[in-house]
């Protein structure tokens, strides 16, 4: 199986994340999409490996999954920390950051 | 021979500085012997350095003495040097001389003052810096003196600090002062430019060789040391100074504003005789800057009721006959009159001092009358003086300046209108000396005199400021709580007495077909002129000059007698009658109000215009808030990209990764 | 003999540095000692120079960064001397200041006076471009946390305001170092060199050397600072605590003028030509306008403070007059400002301690009567400032003024009222502040024995100098006078 269909899949899940982030508005579920775009990544590096033929890829594969668990229990920390200071759980109404 | 110089000047800066450092370790009356020793000192000096001339032969009698590199670098060669020449030598007599007595007289005058000691430590500094200016060997000298005897005329006439005429008066002085001070190094400069040295002998020399007869450069530089010393000597249009500077005490007016600091200009034109030869344009506007600040100086004087005006106006006057005569080469005359003026004019301000105390520290002359029987000795001294001044024979005044009346005379061209500007003058020295003296010593005694008959000087409860009537400030010492008057002091009486012999009596040093004496002294001086030694009248015209100078004085004491003496209120009458003249000269020409209006008024606008419009307008308004705004709108417009929307900054990446990305494809290919 | 620069350089932050870990009651002394050490270098630095040999003495010169061709080199010559030996001198006189009044947070003070003494020396020293540039950037530092830490009740805005005001002209003064460099490297050939010396000897393209020079010389008048760039003025100097503000109006502002000298006349001779007549005009509207102004104000820091921007455009304009005399006029007047100035500000604080801490003229008045020594010394160092004759800034002034009359003559005539105006404005303010009657609230003594510490060696240095300008003119002719001047050789040698 050529290495087309794989990143054909990994260009669908990347997307369907994108737009997942660019259309929610719940933490929660932006970073589930953030994941998604993550193991797209993922997705596309081992079959580039296995393509290529060497193991760099699925290293940097498991590097990936690695920092996406660390990223994950940021944020969900910081999802958690929110809702215990009864903030909304609303990624547009958090908007210190405006300048 | 130097080394006279060098220790004519140590004496005083010496006497300035010990009581300086000893002012709070020494009793002040030991400050008034040591302030008195020091210039007695520099006298002594200078006579012997005079003797020492004298030895040598005449035409080596010009010495240099060089003291340090005082600012020699890239073609400037400004050292320290001393000029002893006759001239210079001339003038120190006179300075140190009146100098003398005037601190013999202060000693008492001041005696109950708070501020005695720092009198001394000014007036010492004062003949310190005039001493440099009659001995400065280079322009650059010259300048350091001229200026340091502006800034001791600052100090002593806002010596009395508390107030506010006084320290306004001072500032008046000294910026007009400075306005001098520019006109003579601007002057400087054009000279040096072409002569490339600032030595007064080597100047001197080269003048003739560098210039042509009134060369452009030369006449500009010669006009500009004229505004030098016509702000020092007081002259048209930059005079004003001096009737204000009369709020210095009255020792002060007698030395600095009488007998030398305003006679400066007259050294520095006969000094530089070599110049304004060459340049006779410039000295010609000398010459008649001369005679209208004589005749104006005199028609106010006939208007103004404070005593101390009077003669200050008269010593305008007087110095308008110098500067007249210096710019029309009449040397010896102008010199000769200078030292006759000191004398006299000295010994009127200190009569006038001791006036002015018996009246309990007024000046105005409407309050005073009727001294005579009060104030013999002072009165005495007033007339000697009020004779010197108007030119009566035998006294000194007539020779001086009837000498430079006939030499006027001589010169021929316009000179002549001076000369008879110079009678005319003459005739009103008359008129208001004598209606000073009539005034304030003859009628009917004031309160104040009828209670000096009766052996008791009176006192005012309240100390008030003369020139405004406003109460003193209680705790000041100065002036102080007691009045000196000539009578009771054997110090004052000295000096006017000494200043008085000499008023009647310096008249022999020149007398026409006589003696010749200043004239004789001062040839080696002026060998090199090309009119000292053809400027001489016969005998016989000199002597018809004095017997019109004379008439032409006993006319003005005779009006002055008819209408303050015998029908008292005619003067009242000829005021009302001339009363547009009488306001205009009592406004004093209105030259404080011209010069108000042509330089005070736009400066101050100028400077309000800077702080008020330009600085708000221009510098913070364009210049800060149009850059801070420029700033301010950029950074709007790039802070609307800042929404704090997550989500559209996630957009804003995904759209420009797209983009990298797609740029990329499309140049690849 | 030998003195190594670096060691003068570097004393007083050495000092500082010990004071810093030493006990809080030492800071004081060891400041002091620290710039006590660099003046006694500088002391015999005067005396050891050798005015009959032209050139710089006592060099250090090391590699520091090799691959941009950057020397750690310092240098003394007749333009530096002096102003190396005012800095010392001056930073000394503060040291004694903050002694009989100490300052909140002594410590922190001393290190902050410490890098700026460093830097200002380092300015004066430094024969390297990019030294020159760190070392000019690195003055602004300690005085922004002096303004920041110990400055007036609007510091922060203020603070603000000179930093982007200072800064703008030192980016743009960086810029155009390293395009100086750069371009020169191009046009010689050679490999890049940041020594003045290499770049001198470089002739650049004219349209080049007028945007290098309109670089160099935005940052220094913004310094000075120069007529129009003075925004920043007279807000930091109502702000800045008193001796801080002292040491800048008298020291900092003298940098900007020696760069002048330094950098900017052997660099770009063309554009200096070019840019004579502007900089004169902008130099005679400096002094008519700076003392317009002093006469106008009724702060007395503020007088000061415009008195100096007049002060600073007559050493200007003896700079491009572009002769001989008004260089050395500028360079001895650069000298007498700095040190007229510090005592004046001293003198500030005295009448304000004395009038319940009112800076203002309307409020002082009458301290001569209570205070005769402090009117004394007073009145010296105003009619130092008004440059009587007999004066060493009177000196000064003379040969600028000669420099400019030859020059052009109509300026110098223009020059002259700023002459006349700075006796009124200094008279006023002595008259205001010493005579007339007593202010409102104008109460207690004369000098005590700790304040003279401060104001008589500056009162007694203000007399020798003035009795002998000399010893400066004839170091400084090192320097300017001659054939082979190091600062206008290569303006005369441009057609």
């Amino acid at each position: 199986m050529s290495t087309t269909w794989y990143l054909l899949v990994s260009a669908v899940v990347f997307c369907i994340g994108a737009g997942g982030i660019l259309v929610r508005r719940s933490p929660l579920v932006i970073l589930l999409c953030l994941e998604l775009m993550l193991n797209a990544a993922n997705l596309a590096l081992v079959a580039f490996s296995r393509a290529n033929g060497n193991q760099d890829g699925q290293i940097f594969a498991v590097i990936v999954m690695v920092v996406a668990a660390c990223e994950v229990a940021v944020g969900l920390g910081l999802i958690v920390a929110i809702y215990r200071r009864k903030l909304p759980v609303d990624v547009d109404e958090l908007r210190e950051l405006q300048g | 021979m130097s080394q006279y110089g060098w220790l004519i000047l140590g004496f005083p800066l010496a006497g300035t500085v010990l009581i300086a450092l000893t002012w709070k370790r020494l009793p002040a009356r030991a400050h008034g012997v040591i302030g008195t020793a020091a210039i007695a000192g520099a006298f002594v000096c200078s006579v012997l350095a005079l003797l020492k001339l004298q030895s040598l032969p005449s035409d080596q009698r010009q010495v240099v003495a060089v003291g340090w590199d005082y600012a020699k670098s890239v073609g400037v060669d400004a050292e320290l040097t001393l000029l002893l020449d006759p001239l210079s030598i001339f003038m120190c007599l006179v300075v140190a001389g009146v100098s003398t007595l005037i601190h013999l007289y202060s000693t008492a005058y001041m005696a109950s003052d708070e501020g005695f000691s720092r009198f001394f430590a000014y007036l010492n500094f004062f003949v310190f810096s005039m001493l440099l200016l009659v001995l400065a060997g280079n322009f650059l000298v010259l300048i350091v003196g001229w200026a340091f005897v502006g800034a001791a005329s600052y100090l002593l006439i806002s010596f009395y600090f508390r107030r506010t005429t006084a320290t306004k008066a001072g500032i008046k002085a000294f910026v007009i002062n400075v306005v001098g001070d520019v006109g003579l190094v601007l002057g400087t400069y054009f000279l040096f430019k072409h002569l490339h040295t600032l030595d007064f002998v080597k100047a001197f020399e080269r003048t003739n060789e560098t210039f042509t007869r009134n060369d452009g450069d030369l006449v500009a530089g010669c006009l500009l040391l004229l505004v030098g010393a016509f702000a020092k000597s007081a002259q048209v249009p930059l005079h004003t100074w001096l009737p204000d500077a009369m709020e210095g005490p009255t020792p002060v007016s007698a030395l600095i504003h009488a007998a030398t600091m305003v006679t400066a200009g007259v050294y520095l034109i006969a000094r530089m005789y070599p110049l304004f030869e060459q340049a006779p344009a410039a000295a010609d506007v000398g010459a008649v800057i001369g005679a209208a600040t004589l005749l104006i100086a005199a028609t106010i004087a006939l208007v103004v009721t404070d005593l101390k005006r009077v003669i200050a106006y008269s010593t305008m006057s007087q110095i308008g006959y110098m500067i007249m005569a210096v710019s029309s080469a009449a040397y010896a005359a102008g010199l000769f009159h200078l030292l006759t003026h000191a004398f006299f004019k000295a010994l009127l301000f200190m009569a006038a001092g001791s006036v002015i105390s018996a009246m309990g520290g007024l000046q105005d002359l409407d309050k005073m009358g009727g001294f005579r029987k009060a104030l013999p000795f002072t009165y005495g001294c007033m007339v000697v003086g009020g004779l010197a001044l108007a030119g009566v024979p035998p006294f000194s005044g007539l020779f001086s300046k009837d000498e430079i009346i006939a030499l006027e005379f001589e010169r021929g061209g316009f000179h002549a209108v001076l000369g008879v500007i110079g009678y005319l003058g003459s005739f009103l020295t008359g008129v208001y000396t004598f209606r000073m003296i009539f005034r304030a010593f003859h009628n009917d005694p004031v309160p104040e005199a009828a209670e000096l008959i009766r052996g008791h000087l009176a006192h005012h409860e309240v100390p008030v400021n003369p020139a405004t009537g406003e109460e003193e400030d209680s705790e000041v010492g100065f002036p102080g709580p007691e009045h000196h008057i000539a009578e009771r002091e054997p110090a004052m009486k000295v000096a006017m007495g000494a200043l008085a012999v000499g008023a009647i009596g310096l008249g022999v040093l020149q007398v026409p077909g006589v003696t010749r004496v200043v004239h004789t002294f001062l040839e080696p001086t002026f060998a090199d002129s090309r009119y000292y030694a053809e400027l001489e009248p016969s005998t016989g015209s000199s002597w018809i000059g004095l017997a019109v100078g004379t008439v032409m004085a006993l006319a003005g004491i005779a009006l002055a007698y008819r209408l303050w003496v015998k029908d008292r209120r005619a003067p009242a009458l000829i005021r009302a009658r001339l009363a547009p003249v009488h306001a205009f000269l009592a406004n004093k020409w209105y030259f404080d109000e011209l010069i108000d209006l042509v330089v005070v008024r736009p400066s101050a606008w100028f400077g309000r215009f800077a702080a008020n419009t330009f600085e708000r307008l221009v510098v913070n308004g364009v210049l800060v808030d149009g850059t801070s705004g420029v700033v301010r709108a950029g950074s709007a417009a790039v802070r609307a990209i800042q929404s704090g929307f997550l989500r559209a900054y996630a957009a804003l990446l995904l759209g420009g990764l797209t983009a990298v990305a797609l740029y990329f494809l499309i140049s690849a290919q | 003999m030998t003195i190594h620069l670096a060691l003068l350089l570097f004393a007083p932050l050495v000092f500082a540095l010990i004071g810093a870990v030493a006990p809080p009651r030492a800071t004081a002394p060891l400041a002091l000692a620290g710039a006590v050490v660099a003046l006694a270098f500088a002391v015999a630095l005067v005396l050891d120079f050798d005015h009959t040999q032209r050139g710089l003495q006592y060099l250090t010169d090391d590699e520091w960064i090799p691959a941009l061709g950057i020397h750690f080199k310092l240098g003394v010559d007749g333009l530096n001397l002096w102003l190396v030996g005012l800095t010392t001198l001056l930073f000394a006189a503060t040291a004694v200041w903050t002694l009989v009044r100490p300052q909140e947070r002594p410590r922190a003070w001393a290190f902050h006076m410490a890098v700026a003494e460093t830097a200002v020396l380092g300015a004066f020293l430094a024969q390297d471009l990019a030294l020159f540039v760190f070392f000019f950037d690195l003055m602004l530092v300690p005085f922004a946390f002096l303004l920041l830490g110990w400055g007036g009740p609007d510091r922060r805005p203020v603070t603000l305001k000179l930093m982007i005001y200072t800064l703008v002209g030192s980016l743009l003064m960086l810029a155009a170092a390293v395009a100086t460099a750069t371009l020169t490297a191009q046009a010689s050939g050679g490999s890049i060199t940041f020594v003045l010396a290499d770049l001198a000897k470089v002739h650049l393209g004219q349209g080049t050397q007028r945007l290098l020079f309109a670089g160099f010389a935005l940052a220094f008048l913004i310094k000075m600072p120069g007529l129009l760039v003075h925004g920043w003025m007279p807000d930091a100097y109502r702000q800045m605590p008193m001796p801080a503000i002292a040491v800048f109006s008298a020291v900092l502002s003298k940098v900007a003028a020696y760069g002048f000298l330094r950098i900017v006349l052997p660099l770009f001779p063309d554009a200096t030509l070019d840019f004579q007549l502007v900089l004169m005009l902008l130099s005679v509207g400096g002094i008519v306008y700076g003392s317009a102004m002093a006469f106008t104000q009724t702060n007395l820091r503020l007088i000061l403070g415009y008195s100096s921007l007049a002060q600073l455009a007559f050493i200007t304009l003896g700079i491009f007059s572009l002769r001989p005399e008004g260089v050395q006029g500028s360079i001895l007047q650069a000298v007498n400002h700095g040190l007229v100035v510090l005592p004046f500000f001293f003198i500030v604080l005295l009448a304000s301690e004395r009038a319940g801490g009112s800076e203002d003229i309307r409020d002082l008045g009458g301290l001569a009567f209570r205070g005769p020594v402090i009117a004394t010394l007073a009145l010296i160092v105003a009619f130092a400032t008004l440059a009587i004759p007999g004066s060493a800034n009177f000196a000064g002034e003379f040969f600028i003024l000669l420099g400019a009359f030859k020059a052009y003559v109509a300026l110098a005539c223009l020059a002259f009222t700023g002459v006349v105006l700075a006796s009124v404005y200094v008279l006023r303010a002595y008259i205001r502040t010493f005579h007339n009657r007593a202010g409102p609230r104008v109460e207690g003594g004369d000098l005590t024995g700790r304040d003279r510490l401060v104001l008589v060696p500056l009162v007694l240095a203000i007399l020798a100098f003035g009795l002998y300008p000399q010893a400066a003119l004839r170091d400084g002719e090192q320097a300017v006078g001659g054939a082979s001047s190091a600062v206008l050789t290569g303006v005369r040698s441009v057609p």
